[in-house]
């Protein structure tokens, strides 16, 4: 009995590895475990075996059971495994092919770039200001100090639209806006378009600026560049430099032109900063008094910083764009760049 | 403003090199916009001497020079000019040099004969005959007489050893539109003493200024001080070589000994001037005036300006003789005959002669010092320097005595303020003797007694009032470099970010290019064609628009009251590149008047424009950009017909929110790509985004999950052609009640056979679900049975 048993387990060994389907290996199934199956079988011819050895075979018949049973599960999921793998295999995709639904437009240059610089500031503390981009006279220039007939309006030629009414030719407009309406500590950042009649390479009739303000009891020409230098060095890099250089705007006294150092060459000196190592981009300085006593803050007690600058100069500068045209001629080509 | 050097160091010495003064020169705030080196366009033309001449052996027309240019050996040239003879001085261009034309020499052979370089005529140096006498002679120009040894650089010989700084004079320094005035901060930066003008002439004591002419001002507000000295016995000249080398090197042409004088005085001075012929006064008086209205005037220009009261001129007893500070009369001027002058150093109001110089489209030199502000010493100071040249250089004998009509006295300005307060603006600290010493070397009279540091301010600097201005000159000179970056450290703390309308335009954006369009950037002005273009009817409210005054053209003379226009020809200029398929977008202001005549600020409104066209692209994708965005913020639309001109008649909606007109969209209409040469179809939206931002709904609320199951049913039903699918939503809605709680259309079929002419079947899919139990069949269909009968009662709808 016991040979035969051994015998048994022998040949189901042999059918379980030659199953190569899951429909073989079910039949070896049957044919050892079934209830008509090999074990069965065998298991009918106990009443031949002597009484005393009944529960040393039946022991032998139970652990061929199990071990047959082992052998034929492992071996079906083994080959279920197998079948499931080549059904995705025949399944599978070229997976080199553009993915579905991918397609995303992209924000223009200088809204990337204004959306940085504001982002820079609104983390400092500064609440976004707005103004109109058609202006009365007064807060585009008057209430900056700069009176009707002042050559300093020769800095700015202007749109106009009647005596008083004109295109705003800085965002600095905002500037006397937000200070009539708000007690300080005042810290705005104010971006927008901005209008002048010059058209060429670096010019364009309408372009962006960004203007800062702050106003506060104790601020200092020391907290202009020290905001500035935190602006620029995230800006571009945390290597960049910022220089002051001396410079005239009738609403800053102080005034200050702000070069930073130029963040292709790091100031070695190159095509972009015309080989300076520098490359003016900001005006700034401490706000006149005279222009916060105009618009109604005490300037006994308080102080304002104020900066300005291009959105577009900047944006040709970070990308690398030659010429200020391009920025307006909106092929999609180009503006499909700036994801 | 552009000073020579040597005219600079007429006032300071300057021992640093060029590029060092303009380095200190910028670092105390005069950008030095260019320097010019004068003779840097000409490179080893020295004079030269020709010892031997003969004919080219091979050549008739060429002659074979050998020149004696002061070395040991003689160099060889050949020439084509017949003018040259043995003995004569020629300037000769040796190998390797540069001529002022550009033409750059080097050594040759002509006809086999080596030639180490050429003679040069005028033109070649690009001299006329007033600046070299035998200059325009055809040929080589003879230099014969010239002292100076062979050999000379022709630099020398010319003088061309000047330098000309080109300085950006900014608008509050008025002072330094002057030789003297750069000459002053050139002190300063090289810690020099200043030397003024030499000032010394003797007069005609036979013959007294009030003999000759007097002064009244009737209008002191436009001319607070004229002063007036007279030149008799008058030679009418070239002016001293030095004085026309000087006006040259700034740009001037010079004309005669006084009309160069006035010029000179301006430059070096800063103090604009005027000369006129005495004889050409009439009466005694020079008078000073409001213009009447209407009073003309032909000026030195020979054209005639009429005049109005705000304007000032110079008069007679009879008539205008100059447009005050402007421009003379034509027939005041000196002329070859002119005996005895009359010469004006006046103070005019800088505000007054901007508007009137603007107001005649007229412009001097004169003008536009006068524009930048003159302060009340110049005028002294210019006219005896005007004087001091006439009698340096004998141009006439000076009348005894000045006429000074000073409408006001002349007071000093002080400013008191504390070191600490300067230090308070620049953030660091200056010690107080530096801030005395800076000041008191700008000339500003500095003292500090108790704490006060008292300012007294010379009238050149009227532009200093207060603690800031002086702040600037202590830190122009003591030095930006010296401002150590702080980030806002005595500042108060303060909240920013964005408000909700700022976060909107944010997120409309983001909406725009994550369904794929890319942004763009137009002009806010536009022409005044657009709106025909777009085919607006003659009374539509957006041909309401602004108008600018002086635009760069009509293209750009009308600020836009739509985005469409913009749009379209984005969308049709991409179009024309060949850009296959292309989707924009453009968040920008329109601007709406209030009120025409324009006479306030108008609304400003912010709008989206969307475009798109190409493979794809449709009505419903740019509807469904709109329900995108919409739903964004929580706004449900409703979509009607519109008859927008600009838009295909059956394939454009305006969109609404109750009575509230939010924008529209739909396909370009054909006529206008037509117009922009497009034949594509092109799809645009237009969203008001200041109502969207009204009408956003930003209350989210949790609205709790059925567990049992839903019950579907589909229904198809047959309709006209012309019935809305919306209509029919709206109706399923009402029909199927609180238990329907959703349905969309799923399939529309037509088929002329078998629904009949202009008929199509629309399959409609409703969902029903209570919150809190299961339905009945029955209660389904009863719900199905009451929206069929509404269907059929609303639309003829038959079921199918």
């Amino acid at each position: 009995m016991k040979e035969k048993i051994a015998k048994l387990i022998e040949q189901a060994k042999l059918a379980v590895e030659q199953s190569h389907t899951l429909a073989f290996i079910n039949n070896v199934k049957v044919k050892f475990l079934g209830k008509n199956g090999e074990l069965t079988q065998l298991l009918r011819g106990m009443k031949d075996v002597p009484q005393e050895e009944r529960p040393m075979v039946g022991k032998y018949v139970n652990e061929a059971r199990d071990l047959i049973t082992e052998l034929t599960e492992e071996k079906t999921r083994q080959l279920a495994q197998a079948e499931i793998d080549e059904k995705m295999m025949k399944e599978s995709v070229d997976i080199t092919l553009d993915g579905k639904n991918t397609e995303r437009g992209s924000l223009h240059p200088c809204t990337l770039v204004a959306n940085e610089i504001v982002d820079i500031f609104t983390s400092l503390g500064f609440t976004l200001g707005e103004g109109p981009e058609i202006e009365l006279d007064k807060f585009c220039f008057q209430m900056l100090n700069i009176p009707p007939d002042h050559p300093a309006r020769d800095m700015q030629d202007t749109f106009y639209i009647t005596d008083d009414i004109l295109l705003r030719t800085h965002t600095s407009s905002v500037q006397a806006r937000t200070m009539i309406n708000t007690k300080p500590p005042i810290r705005i950042i104010c971006p927008g378009k901005v209008y002048r009649p010059d058209d060429d390479a670096t010019h364009s009739p309408m372009f962006q600026q960004i203007e800062g303000l702050v106003v506060d009891e104790k601020v200092t020409l020391c907290d202009l560049k020290g905001l500035l230098e935190t602006f620029a060095q995230r800006l571009f890099d945390s290597s960049t430099k910022v220089r002051f250089r001396p410079s005239f705007f009738p609403f800053t006294e102080p005034s200050v032109e702000v070069d930073l150092s130029c963040s292709v060459c790091h100031g070695k000196g190159c095509r972009i900063c015309k080989g300076t190592g520098w490359i003016e981009i900001l005006g700034a300085g401490v706000v006149n008094p005279k222009v916060l006593d105009n618009c109604g803050i005490d300037s006994k007690k308080y102080k304002g910083l104020a900066f300005g600058l291009g959105v577009e100069r900047v944006a040709m500068i970070k990308y690398g764009i030659p010429d200020m045209r391009i920025l307006f001629e909106n092929d999609v080509r180009f503006l499909k760049d700036f994801k | 403003m552009k000073v020579s050097l040597s005219w600079l160091k007429d006032f300071v010495d300057i021992d640093v090199t060029v590029e060092e003064l303009a380095d200190k020169l910028v670092g105390a705030g005069f950008e030095v916009e260019e320097i010019i080196k004068s003779g840097a366009n000409m490179k080893n033309v020295v004079l030269g001497k020709i010892v031997k001449l003969e004919k080219h052996p091979d050549a008739d027309k060429l002659q074979i020079c050998q020149i004696d240019v002061g070395k040991d050996d003689l160099i060889q040239i050949v020439t084509g000019a017949q003018n040259v003879s043995e003995g004569d001085l020629v300037p000769t261009a040796l190998h390797n040099s540069l001529l002022p034309n550009g033409q750059t020499i080097k050594r040759g052979k002509l006809r086999g004969v080596a030639s180490d370089g050429m003679l040069c005529s005028g033109e070649e140096l690009k001299l006329s005959e007033e600046d070299y006498k035998g200059a325009s002679v055809y040929g080589i120009m003879l230099m014969n007489g010239e002292k100076y040894p062979l050999g000379t650089d022709l630099n020398d010989v010319f003088g061309n050893d000047d330098v000309i700084l080109d300085i950006g004079v900014t608008a509050n320094r008025s002072d330094c539109n002057s030789v003297l005035g750069i000459a002053r901060e050139v002190a300063t930066v090289l810690k020099k003493p200043l030397k003024m003008p030499e000032i010394g002439f003797k007069t005609d004591k036979n013959v007294k200024i009030g003999d000759i002419v007097d002064v009244e001002v009737k209008a002191p507000d436009l001319c607070p001080r004229y002063m007036a000295a007279a030149v008799t016995d008058i030679k009418i000249e070239k002016s001293a070589e030095i004085i026309q080398k000087r006006l040259k090197s700034v740009g001037l042409r010079p004309i005669n000994n006084i009309v160069d004088i006035t010029n000179y005085i301006r430059v070096e001075i800063g103090q604009p001037m005027h000369a006129f012929d005495k004889n050409y006064l009439e009466g005694e008086k020079i008078i000073t005036r409001r213009a009447e209205n209407g009073e003309k005037i032909v000026a030195l220009d020979e054209k005639e300006y009429t005049l109005d009261n705000s304007m000032l001129v110079i008069c007679d007893e009879k008539k205008p003789c100059a447009v005050g500070g402007i421009m003379g009369g034509l027939n005041s001027g000196i002329n070859d005959n002119t005996k005895t002058i009359v010469f004006e150093s006046a103070k005019f109001m800088r505000d007054n002669i901007r508007r009137t110089s603007r107001t005649l489209n007229l412009r001097s030199d004169s003008s536009y010092r006068y524009e930048r502000g003159i302060d009340f010493d110049s005028q002294r100071l210019g006219l005896m320097r005007a004087l001091t040249l006439i009698d340096k250089y004998g141009y006439g004998k000076i009348a005894d005595g000045v006429i000074d009509r000073l409408a006001q006295d002349i007071t000093t300005k002080i400013v008191e303020t504390s070191v600490e307060e300067i230090n308070s603006i620049l953030g660091i600290d200056v010690p107080s003797d530096v801030i005395l010493s800076i000041l008191n070397g700008l000339q500003i009279e500095s003292t500090l007694e108790n704490g006060v540091l008292k300012c007294v301010c010379p009238a050149f600097r009227d532009d200093i009032e207060n603690a800031n201005d002086l702040a600037e000159e202590v830190i122009r000179l003591y030095g930006y470099d010296k401002i150590v970056g702080t980030l806002l450290v005595g500042g108060n703390q303060t909240l920013g970010g964005k408000n909700r309308k700022q976060q909107n335009a944010d997120i409309v954006k983001e909406i725009c290019v994550s369904q794929g369009m890319s942004e763009t950037l137009t002009y806010s002005f536009t022409s005044p064609k657009c709106f025909d273009v777009l085919k607006l009817a003659e009374n539509d409210e957006r041909r309401n628009c602004i108008k600018l005054l002086k635009p760069l053209g009509e293209d750009l003379s009308i600020m836009r009251t739509t985005l469409a226009y913009s749009m379209i020809s984005m969308l049709a200029s991409n179009n024309l590149k060949s850009n296959k398929k292309v989707k924009l977008f453009e968040l920008a202001n329109v601007y709406i008047p209030k009120s025409l005549p324009f006479n306030e600020l108008p609304n400003e409104h912010s709008m989206l424009a969307m475009g798109s066209y190409g493979d794809g692209e449709d009505f419903f994708t740019m509807k469904g950009n709109v329900e995108v965005l919409l739903r964004r913020f929580g706004i449900v639309a409703e979509y009607k017909r519109s008859d927008i001109n600009y838009l295909h008649k059956g394939r454009s909606a305006d969109i609404f929110v109750g009575k509230e007109y939010l924008g529209y969209l739909g396909e370009v209409h054909p006529e206008v790509a037509n117009s922009f040469d497009v034949s594509d179809r092109m799809y645009i939206a237009e969203i008001n985004i200041e109502v969207l931002n009204k009408l956003a709904d930003y209350s989210y609320k949790f609205m709790p999950i059925s567990s049992y199951p839903p019950i579907e049913r589909d229904i198809a039903i047959v309709v006209d052609e012309d019935v809305l699918a919306g209509n029919l939503l709206a109706c399923v809605k009402k029909g199927g009640g609180n238990l329907l709680v959703d349905t969309k259309i799923f399939d529309i079929y037509r088929n002329e056979s078998v629904l009949g002419k202009n008929k199509k079947s629309v399959a409609i899919n409703l969902v029903f679900r209570l919150a809190d139990r299961t339905l009945t069949d029955d209660e389904v269909n009863a719900k199905v049975n009451r929206i069929l009968t509404k269907l059929s009662s609303e639309f003829n709808a038959v079921q199918r």
